[in-house]
């Protein structure tokens, strides 16, 4: 469904068309690479946009965000930036306008919403504005006016998600020191980022082994271990076969996620479940690093086949092998689904949850209505 | 006099309860709900404190009544809740009844469409060509799994849910949907596990512990469901959320020393066995709990006396370390969620 | 006996990473001077620094100036480890003095590993060796050869050669001398890959078989007797095993199974493909990982037979173990606790499909049995060589993304090997029946005698 033209601004059909194309083609790599350029794109559309109620700016970023999710629905990161950028917005709204709008409908208190007082209660952001603006909606005179009143405090929020999307490798490594102790063999496999610059953050103060696994057929790991190795850390590389073999010696398993999902699971790069569950055997600990970007409001991906993104085959089974290719079948899952029970904590940008609490973490980041966008 | 009309409004609670109930839909906690509201209706109170009072006397009259108070329990405490927590903004108190009396109606109207929810819900959860086992009957399961019949191929296992063999009524309901569906014995669900997609039952009530009370025979099919990795779902509307917290089966209230106690054995002459009453319409011939010797006739189906099957539990609690998800019309619930949210929900 | 073995993965401040055959003797010697050379060089930095402000990050300042730690010489066969060198005054909190933890670290991280049998170069044979077991343990060192099954049968053919072209030397006899003989060309085999479990049970009943032989027999017919004896023990404790168990796992698949196996085992290709004959309908899931993707090997020969056949990576296990009735793997050998010893990976393999309620049926013959007891996959391994030589990387990858030497603080480990533990085992099948993994032990009684 595309935003009709009228409301969009010419100039930000432009931005939002291009990042579109790069996410169907797969340009966009790494889910905070899509969330930070999600969250530009959203921007110049807030600044640009012209709206004189709420609700148009809101349903305006809604289509936005569903053309933006259908081009790469396997990359979960675009959506939850819509979605928090939601949020944000609807709490700089809510606060602004309270001076204006007196509690003009008096909240019906029925039953069902005696009910509904049992959702976790919101998280509340620190308000932009301290001064409650005064807020025209509709004003058939200066439809603008609304608008301009509001959109520095939008965009300041917007920057602060920005912020918080650019200090993510940051502050997951803030801790890192109390997670790992001298002497451990943490055991790692692929290649995240968040989970690299939590490594070299531990590595300041503390002195530990890191075994990578090749993770095949990506073989992130390579590139993984060539990036410890010159940090100073002491690593072995090992191929995914030897996983059991040395989860003896393992004293923590550290993994990056993809996606968390809302029952405290979790999409990470495939070889993941191979990990946590020889970990789970060893009854050795597994640690998530990935930053808040990436928890999803999404229960039931997880049954469909469907959706474990399948990447080409020919980094399993190469035309190298001549005839073969054609009279076998070849599988190439790029991510695995890890169950919650298999997960210890997970180590976000905004402090350590274990997999139960995840939920409540999504009811505070997000809003109900924008789970389906 | 005030006796008499005591007397009189006791005795119409449990009747408008059971009036109520004819309707099929309905389910004990709506029903319990309505009765309350029926109950004010007709109250003299005037006093909010007089008026809770009454309710919870009310409340005690249908659970007397009822042999499975469970989730009849559930519905009275939210509503008796409500009650208590509802804002005094009207003057007359007249008024404030007849407010209550609305919100009761209208939540009880409104509690219907609830399941439409949950199947929806439930929906995302379920594969094409999935193979689903369930227990008993259920209302909410049967519009769920309607609901996802229109859209996808799925096939259903039932458990005969002895004593009152309810899972023979779901499987007639499925079967005339289209749906196919098989009767299994409650003693074959090991044996069925294996070839199962996941678990989807109803309940009774949801509990404080993020447990579930359903059944009896639910707590064994999920056990053999984490046996076997599979997963489990409960469906629970939101006013099943009850707060109870029992350790153990042992705890639940609808536990007595009758229950799994052994009976006292008199002495019988050998030979005699005929007996009162054989409940099964199959039965060629019934046993005593002692005495045995039946001719062995391949055809005889060997029943239990009704006062066997009175020794026997009716509901059974689930840990909610078995459960993995609970569908309800306020969201999709880990257990953990559920207990932080009864907690939110009567804290007020 | 080979010179001591220079292991090739060096510790990882060497001068020069690759792997090289060298005179050990001028290597270490250098090792150990440069590594007094950074003890006395960190020790001055450490009082030096010790003294001054903690300022920015101790690690990150000091580093770069300072060479690659220091660190102890691989022991490989040697005994004394030289102790890491100590800050003076003890491992304090202090940054600076993380300088010398890190070579105590070093040290540990790689003692962890440090007696896994490396690869060894084929060096000079020392003395009289037989061209058949030259060209043998070539063939092992480069991996051309591989597998239980095939080592064995190909040791004992060799031998067979050996001990045609052996001739009792003068006031002695075969039955005592010959064994002599044999002794160091079994070193060398041993040098260029240790000793697979098969082909020391052969040895073994060779060795028996030797001493037993009739002293008074002329040389030729002694030497008839001991090549029927080993064209026997081949016979019977290989081949016919092989079709005892081809027939009786073949039992177990039944139309429309799904049947998957890891790496490539020489009896499980015999079940798969006698089940296929004899026209039952299923499909295969073959799991293959680095290093040896041996899979694709199995692989090409199941898809020529006309068996539908599904290739994975180790990873992708986890997603299509959900559609697989039965796993079938072979082994390298088991132990009296019912432990596997095989290809590394099985053991992961083994593990999903016990989380999957799969039944995970290994195919083994009796002569694979030892009687020791393994814990863990660390009392015994084997690691395979660093690079991409015999196991080249898809052609996908380009090189400058891989790793494939050893480089300062990384080190490749290959082990070849992994234990799965009795627990994730459903069933045993050997050639006197099919056994549950625990009652292992009974295998030698049913045989009625000592393995």
């Amino acid at each position: 469904m595309s935003p009709d033209p009228q409301t969009l601004p010419a100039g930000t059909q432009r931005f939002v068309e291009a990042l579109v194309a790069k996410l169907r083609r797969r340009q966009v790599v790494g889910s905070r690479e899509a969330a930070l350029e999600t969250v530009l794109v959203l921007r110049q559309l807030v600044s640009k946009a012209r709206f004189s109620n709420i609700e148009q700016l809101i349903s305006l970023i809604r289509a936005v965000g569903r053309r933006l999710v259908e081009a790469q629905p396997k990359e979960h990161s675009v959506g939850n930036t819509v979605r928090k950028i939601l949020h944000h917005i609807r709490e700089e709204y809510n606060t602004a306008s309270k001076g204006t709008a007196s509690s003009s409908t008096k909240p019906v208190y029925s039953i069902s919403t005696f009910v509904l007082q049992g959702q976790p209660r919101k998280h509340n952001v620190a308000p932009k504005s301290e001064a409650t603006l005064s807020l025209k909606e509709n004003d058939p005179d200066d439809p603008d006016s609304f608008a301009r009143v509001l959109k520095p405090v939008l965009m300041e929020a917007i920057q602060d998600v920005l912020d918080e999307l650019e200090t993510v490798y940051d502050n997951v490594s803030k801790n890192a020191k109390d997670h790992i102790h001298s002497d451990e063999i943490v055991l790692t496999i692929g290649n995240s980022k968040t989970v690299e610059s939590f490594l070299k953050g531990a590595a300041h103060y503390r002195n530990f082994t890191v075994i990578v696994a090749e993770t095949g057929p990506s073989y992130g790991g390579h590139s993984m271990a060539r990036a410890l190795s010159s940090a100073g850390i002491s690593t072995f590389l090992v191929p995914d076969s030897s996983i059991y073999a040395i989860m003896s010696r393992v004293n923590k398993v550290i993994i990056g996620a993809h996606a968390i999902l809302a029952n405290g699971g979790m999409f990470a790069i495939t070889g993941s479940l191979l990990a946590a569950t020889a970990a789970r055997v060893h009854s050795t600990p597994v640690v998530v690093c990935a930053g808040q970007f990436k928890l999803t409001p999404l229960w039931n991906l997880y049954h469909d086949y469907g959706a474990l993104d399948f990447a080409d085959p020919s980094s399993v089974l190469g035309f190298e092998e001549g005839a073969l290719v054609e009279k076998v079948d070849v599988l190439n899952p790029y991510y695995d689904y890890v169950g919650p029970e298999l997960v210890d904590v997970f180590i976000t940008n905004d402090g350590d949850h274990p997999p139960s609490s995840v939920y409540r973490l999504i009811k505070e980041t997000y809003d109900d209505d924008d789970h389906e966008l | 006099m005030a006796e008499a009309q005591a007397a009189e409004t006791k005795f119409e609670i449990f009747e408008a309860y059971n009036r109520i109930l004819r309707d099929d839909e309905m389910s004990p906690p709506l029903a319990a709900i309505l009765s309350l509201t029926e109950l004010i209706a007709n109250s003299q109170a005037g006093t909010m404190f007089e008026l809770v009072k009454e309710l919870n006397d009310g409340a005690e009259e249908l659970k007397k009544h009822t042999a499975n108070p469970m989730s009849l329990n559930a519905g009275c405490e939210l509503f008796i809740a409500f009650v208590t927590l509802f804002p005094h903004e009207s003057d007359s108190f007249a008024q404030l009844k007849t407010e209550l009396i609305k919100q009761g109606q209208k939540y009880a109207s409104e509690a219907i469409s609830h399941r439409n929810k949950i199947a929806e819900l439930m929906l995302g959860f379920i594969k094409d060509d999935s193979v689903i086992l369930t227990h008993s009957y259920s209302r909410v399961v049967m519009r769920a799994l309607l609901h996802a019949h229109k859209t996808k191929r799925i096939s259903v296992y039932v458990t005969e849910a002895r004593p009152r063999g309810l899972g023979i009524r779901t499987y007639e309901a499925l079967t005339s949907a289209g749906i196919p569906c098989t009767v299994v014995l409650d003693s074959a669900v090991a044996y069925v596990m294996d070839k199962v997609d996941f678990v989807l039952v109803g309940s009774e009530a949801v509990v404080e512990s993020g447990g579930l009370i359903n059944a009896v025979g639910s707590n064994q099919m999920a056990i053999i469901a984490k046996a076997a990795s599979k997963p489990f779902y409960a469906l629970a509307e939101s006013y099943k959320f009850h707060r109870l917290f029992p350790l153990s089966q042992y705890d639940l209230p609808t536990h007595n020393p009758s229950i799994l106690s052994f009976p006292t054995i008199s002495p019988r002459p050998s030979g005699s066995e005929t007996s009162s009453a054989g409940v099964s319409p199959h039965n060629v011939q019934s046993n005593q709990a002692n005495g045995s010797s039946s001719t062995p006739s391949r055809l005889v189906q060997i029943s239990m006396t009704s006062e066997q099957i009175a020794r026997n539990p009716e509901v059974d609690y689930t840990r909610p370390d078995l459960i993995s998800l609970v569908f309800s019309d306020v969201g999709i619930l880990t257990p953990e969620a559920i207990s932080q949210y009864l907690v939110a929900m009567f804290a007020g | 006996m080979a010179p001591a073995p220079l292991l090739p993965v060096h510790p990882p401040n060497g001068p020069d990473p690759i792997v090289q055959p060298q005179k050990s003797q001028k290597q270490m010697t250098k090792a150990e001077r440069r590594e007094l050379q950074e003890r006395q060089r960190a020790a001055k930095a450490a009082a030096k620094s010790a003294a001054g402000p903690a300022g920015n990050q101790g690690k990150g300042g000091a580093k770069p100036s300072a060479p690659p730690t220091p660190v102890p010489k691989k022991p490989g066969k040697s005994e004394a480890l030289p102790k890491p060198p100590l800050t003076p005054g003890g491992r304090t909190k202090d940054r600076s003095a993380s300088i010398s933890e890190p070579a105590a670290g070093n040290a540990r991280g790689l003692r962890i590993f440090s007696h896994f049998g490396l690869p060894k170069p084929v060096s000079v044979a020392k003395g009289d060796i037989h061209p058949a077991i030259l060209r043998l343990a070539l063939q092992f060192s480069n991996f051309k050869i591989t597998g239980g099954n095939a080592r064995c049968i190909a040791t004992l053919t060799a031998f067979k050669t050996v001990i045609q072209d052996y001739t009792t030397p003068p006031n002695t006899t075969l039955s005592r001398h010959l064994m002599t003989y044999l002794s160091p060309q079994i070193s060398h085999l041993v040098a260029a890959r240790p000793m697979s479990v098969t082909m020391g049970n052969a040895i073994r009943q060779l060795k028996l078989e030797i001493s037993g032989s009739d002293i008074d027999l002329p040389e030729q017919d002694a030497k008839n007797a001991l090549f029927q004896k080993i064209d026997t023990y081949i016979r019977d404790r290989i081949l016919i095993a092989d079709q005892v168990i081809e027939e009786t796992a073949g039992n177990k698949i039944k139309d429309g199974d799904v049947i998957l196996t890891f790496a490539r085992s020489s009896v499980v290709q015999k079940v798969l493909l006698g089940a296929h004959e004899q026209g039952r309908q299923f499909s295969v899931i073959v799991v293959d990982s680095r290093p040896m993707m041996e899979g694709k090997k199995l692989l090409s020969v199941l898809a020529t037979a006309g068996i539908k056949c599904t290739y994975v990576l180790l990873p992708a296990v986890g997603a299509v173990i959900n559609e697989v009735s039965m796993v079938l793997v072979g082994a390298h050998s088991i132990h009296s606790n019912g432990a596997v010893y095989s290809r590394a990976g099985t053991a992961l393999v083994a593990m999903m499909a016990r989380q999957h309620s799969v039944p995970v049926v290994v195919c083994c013959e009796t002569y694979k049995y030892s009687e020791s007891v393994q814990l863990d996959s660390f009392t015994k391994n084997e690691l395979a060589p660093v690079g991409d030589q015999f196991c080249p990387f898809p052609l996908v990858k380009s090189p400058s993304d891989l790793t494939l030497q050893n480089r300062a603080r990384l080190e490749i480990l290959n082990p070849l090997y992994d234990l799965t533990p009795p627990t994730c085992i459903t069933a045993v099948v050997t050639e006197v029946g099919v056994v549950p993994s625990n009652s292992i032990s009974s295998i030698p009684i049913a045989l009625g005698r000592l393995l």
